[in-house]
């Protein structure tokens, strides 16, 4: 059993359960404590000085305090664990005294949800481990004189037997092979099994028992990320998973200019050559680093939206940006993977999630099976924050869906120093209301290479709530910090400074990376807002709203509502499912059932067209504000900004 | 049996703002009057539904130096009057102008390249010489406006001047000079009633009340986007009655310059016989645009024509039903 200690933080009087090796500056940020912290944790700063008052800490080792100050019980916060129950000091060099900032301590803090394992299992119906495609050792009765019926039907009737199929098929490859396969080790015969439904194809034949270890992949295969997970069928459990930059980036930000790259000469295939070599890679990474062998993957399930799922299979997609805006196909077969490229031994089978339409693909179907959504009581709205942001709206007897294009700035992209959410990627940042000094957390404390998604959303909307930042999203010069200043692409803060990176370059967010998150939020709530609004109901009848996304893993509801991504309702309506894609895949690739409820979902939901709704662009420049032209519609944000007052205003003539 | 026919009207629940224009001695100022806009609780003109405490208003355009590149017809009718802006203020307020828009075009950074200091200087020279609330534009380049209007603001302080034009790229500066020296700012957005209410709320959001703001929804002239702008003001003035408070401010259309621009209003050769005379052609030019947006609900329209000053007052008095 788990020790569990209360951590108690002065002057604010706020209390944490932890437990045993926990981070004290994680623990802190979790809590609302605000300690300046400047490298992300990776212990180069300096910054986050705290004082042991009563209990102890385990602090690794680090140079930036003397012998007087160790007496006097200084720690690094970055560098200490809990080890017992401790009471922490945060002195007034590292978090200013001020009472605003015991104001916003004194209330808790306002998390939202990030659904765990146990919460999943609530979500979805009863569901079996049973993938669609796996390998099943048999060993049927040996021919004889007795008994000479051909190898096929030995093997199909011991199959049938086995797996309780009534209809087994062989494919031509596996029956080419099989009279010396059978023989090879008498009879003791490995198949390949493909039975997406109540048909079984025996695709392979190997001899002797290779049914002991075998694996399945999933990919999310994004716009602009592409995820891959590696699991084991035997469990259900996810080995290890990996994801990258979709290197056909370098041909277009979004699906319009891809489709346009796809038309020119060789372009298809340009494409379709980078997303396989994008999978491709990540896929020998996870067999390296978990020591898998090829041979040991049944089959692949991959969701990705319409475009991506065309360009990946090689299928001419012009047509989906063209009005009436026509896939070649929602419903994809099972192909080779071998075939498309991807470095998998024969036999190994790929599926794509079936979608609804062109802006509507695999992916949403994916999230909407891995959100439990399709399976929900309560009105429920899903998002899926990408490239092109897509929700639905719905539960378990009508479902609704639209798309936007919101852009790769939550993934990182079009911002200066934005970055996916990996190891050194900021992703999490506190503002000290007074001093405007940051306190950050690193994937992995290390020292910052960049900014994700939650970092950005953090970032932003701390700045704004503390009036370093407008309502139109630019900065207020003139403030009592030399974190705001003018930069090449105009206003920018410094979110660290060069010594304390890892790039040694200060790393900025500017006001040119500030019009790029507006327009993605912008985007997105305007969709939201239509889609809702669409069904004669209003955001705040949402009683449970679903967000997807990579983000990173410390996306808060009130730091997204403070932005006007989400609406302003009661946070515990707001939970974050992470990769609902992936997740989607993942459940695809181990479950029969799962696969079956997917065409399901393709079947319930209903498409709806915004790019042709003539309130669109109204609801997306009324958005595009924080956190909304309509203030009315965020009251805790108001009264947020109205606690803050006005920042002192600049000098005439000094703009 | 006499039968009472009760007509049906709409009451509203919100009302447009008033903002007073000019301060006299006792308020701070040197103006023998005020002008008030704005107040209304009804839509433009249906005085049986609702209030419209103050009728909407005639500003006559003039320039601090000779506008070269005005119609010859405007040039022709205000003659020598154009070379000297105290001379042709004054004929403008013995027109009927109930304010003055005095355009600081000296200061263009790329023409004359007056300083501040001289264009407030004639700001100061206009104040003496007629006793109308002033509006005061810059030359219409962000760095330079700011630079002149920061100076004509503390110059004239507690004039109560409307300065103008405040946009959502560059609108601090002016602000907090409205702000520390008691005058009005005049706010424009691209014909989007949005991105109108955000600069409203850009602007108060610096402390400026909102008793101090107009809103400038920029003008569509006759038969190049006036449809636009009827249709942006409309909306802005039902959310104003429908008591949305950042759409509550008083409208100000320029008029004189979006109509004079076209070139129905100043093409006298090339064009079919049809068009008709040029100087009847540009004044009517005006006056439609001016009166449409009238109906859509402006409290001040700017005007360039001597003629239209006087016309346009007939209108809205007829309008009013006086």
């Amino acid at each position: 059993m788990t020790e569990r200690f209360t951590v108690s933080f002065l002057p604010s009087n706020r209390r944490v359960l932890a437990e045993r090796g926990d981070n004290l500056l994680r623990l802190a940020m979790g809590a609302d404590v605000h300690i300046n912290a400047s490298c992300g944790g990776s212990g180069t700063c300096g910054k986050c000085r705290v004082v042991i008052e009563e209990g102890a800490v385990e602090e690794r080792p680090h140079k930036h305090l003397g012998a007087a100050e160790r007496q006097q019980g200084y720690v690094l916060a970055c560098h200490s664990t809990v080890v017992s129950d401790v009471t922490v000091r945060v002195p007034l060099e590292s978090q200013i005294g001020d009472r605003r900032v015991l104001d916003r301590e004194a209330a808790a803090p306002a998390v939202g949800t990030t659904l765990a394992a146990h919460d999943w299992e609530a979500r979805l119906p009863h569901w079996n481990l049973d993938p669609p495609a796996q390998k099943v050792f048999i060993s049927p009765e040996p021919p004889s004189l007795a008994d000479a019926a051909p190898d096929a039907d030995r093997l199909r009737r011991e199959l049938a037997r086995v797996t309780g199929e009534s209809s087994v098929e062989l494919s031509f490859r596996a029956l080419k092979e099989l009279p010396s396969v059978a023989r090879a080790q008498d009879w003791q015969v490995t198949c390949g099994v493909l039975a997406p439904s109540d048909r079984l194809e025996i695709v392979t034949v190997e001899p002797g028992d290779t049914s002991q270890q075998q694996y399945a992949l999933a990919v999310d295969l994004g716009t602009t990320t592409v995820s891959v997970a590696l699991l084991d069928l035997r469990t259900g459990e996810t080995v290890s998973q990996s994801s990258d930059y979709n290197s056909q980036v370098s041909y277009g930000e979004d699906v319009i200019s891809r489709i346009i790259f796809a038309s020119k000469a060789e372009g298809l295939a340009k494409l379709q050559k980078a997303a396989v070599a994008t999978i491709d890679g990540l896929i020998q990474d996870l067999l390296s680093k978990t020591g898998v062998s090829a041979s040991m993957i049944s089959h692949v399930s991959l969701a990705g939206n319409t475009t991506m799922t065309h360009l990946f299979l090689g299928i001419e997609p012009r047509y989906i940006r063209l009005d009436p805006y026509t896939p070649a196909s929602t419903h994809f077969p099972w192909v080779e993977a071998r075939e498309l490229g991807l470095g998998l031994p024969e036999g190994v089978k790929l599926h794509c999630a079936p979608g609804v339409a062109s802006y509507v693909g695999g992916d949403i179907t994916a999230g909407v099976l891995a959100s439990g959504l399709f399976n929900a009581e309560h009105l429920t709205l899903f998002i899926d924050v990408g490239t092109n942001a897509e929700m639905v709206i719905g539960n378990a007897d009508w479902m609704l869906a639209c798309a936007c294009s919101a852009g790769p700035a939550f993934e990182g992209g079009g911002v200066q120093y934005g970055m996916r959410a990996t190891s050194g990627a900021i992703e999490q940042v506190r503002i000290n209301p007074d001093t405007l000094e940051p306190m950050i957390l690193t994937i992995g404390n290390r020292r910052p290479l960049g900014i994700c998604g939650s970092g950005l959303i953090d970032l932003l909307s701390e700045l704004f709530l503390n009036g370093a930042v407008d309502k139109r999203g630019k900065f207020n010069q003139g403030l009592p910090t030399a974190r705001v200043r003018q930069g090449e692409r105009g206003g920018e803060y410094v979110l660290v400074w060069a010594e304390h990176t890892a790039i040694k370059r200060d790393i900025v967010f500017t006001e040119v990376d500030i019009d790029n998150l507006l327009r993605a939020k912008g985007a997105i709530y305007a969709a939201a807002e239509l889609l809702v609004q669409s069904v004669d109901l209003n955001l705040a009848d949402v009683e449970e709203i679903l967000i997807a996304g990579s983000f990173g893993r410390y996306l808060r509801a009130d730091k997204a509502v403070a932005l006007g991504l989400l609406p302003d309702v009661p946070y515990e309506r707001i939970k974050f499912v992470g990769n609902s894609s992936l997740l989607g895949a993942k459940l695809m690739a181990l479950s029969r059932d799962m696969l079956q409820r997917a065409d399901e979902i393709v079947g319930k939901l209903t498409y709806v067209e915004l790019s042709v709704h003539p309130s669109y662009m109204d609801h997306y420049v009324s958005a595009l504000f924080l956190p909304h032209t309509n203030l009315d519609a965020f009251p805790t944000v108001r009264e947020r900004l109205q606690a803050l007052g006005p920042r002192t205003p600049r000098p005439a003539g000094s703009q | 049996m006499p039968v009472t026919v009760e007509v049906p009207t709409e009451k509203w629940a919100g009302k447009v703002i008033e903002v007073k224009l000019g301060a006299t001695k006792e308020e701070g100022g040197s103006r023998a009057g005020t002008v008030t806009v704005g107040g209304e609780t009804t839509l433009p003109f249906l005085t049986f539904e609702g209030g419209i405490p103050n009728q909407p208003v005639v500003a006559a355009e003039v320039w601090d130096v000779e506008p070269a590149d005005w119609s010859p017809v405007l040039l022709e009718a205000w003659g020598n009057a154009v070379k000297d802006p105290v001379v042709w203020a004054q004929q403008a307020a013995a027109l009927g102008a109930k304010l003055i828009a005095l355009k600081l075009r000296s200061t263009d950074p790329d023409g004359q390249n007056a300083s501040p200091a001289e264009a407030a200087a004639t700001v100061k020279r206009v104040l003496a010489a007629v006793d109308l609330p002033l509006l005061v534009y810059g030359p219409g380049q962000a760095e330079k406006d700011n630079d002149v209007l920061v100076a004509v603001a503390e110059a004239s302080a507690g004039e109560r001047l409307a300065l103008g034009l405040c946009e959502q790229s560059n609108y601090r500066t002016i602000v907090a000079a409205c702000l520390g020296n008691g005058h009005v700012a005049i706010g424009r957005a691209p014909i989007d009633v949005n991105m109108q209410k955000q600069l409203n709320i850009l602007m108060s959001d610096m402390g400026l009340p909102l008793d101090r703001i107009l809103m400038d929804p920029t003008t569509g002239g006759l038969g190049y986007g006036i449809e636009y702008t009827y249709s942006v003001m409309e909306r802005l003035r039902f959310g104003a009655l429908q008591g949305d408070r950042m759409t509550q401010l008083p409208l100000i259309n320029t008029v004189g310059e979006e109509a004079w621009r076209q070139k129905e209003a100043k093409a006298a050769e090339g064009v079919p016989e049809a068009w008709g005379d040029l100087a009847k052609r540009g004044l009517s030019w005006e006056m439609l645009t001016a009166t449409s947006m009238l109906e859509a609900g402006s409290d001040i329209v700017v005007l360039r024509h001597p003629n239209s000053i006087g016309i346009i007052n007939g209108v809205i008095a007829k309008l009013m039903g006086r």
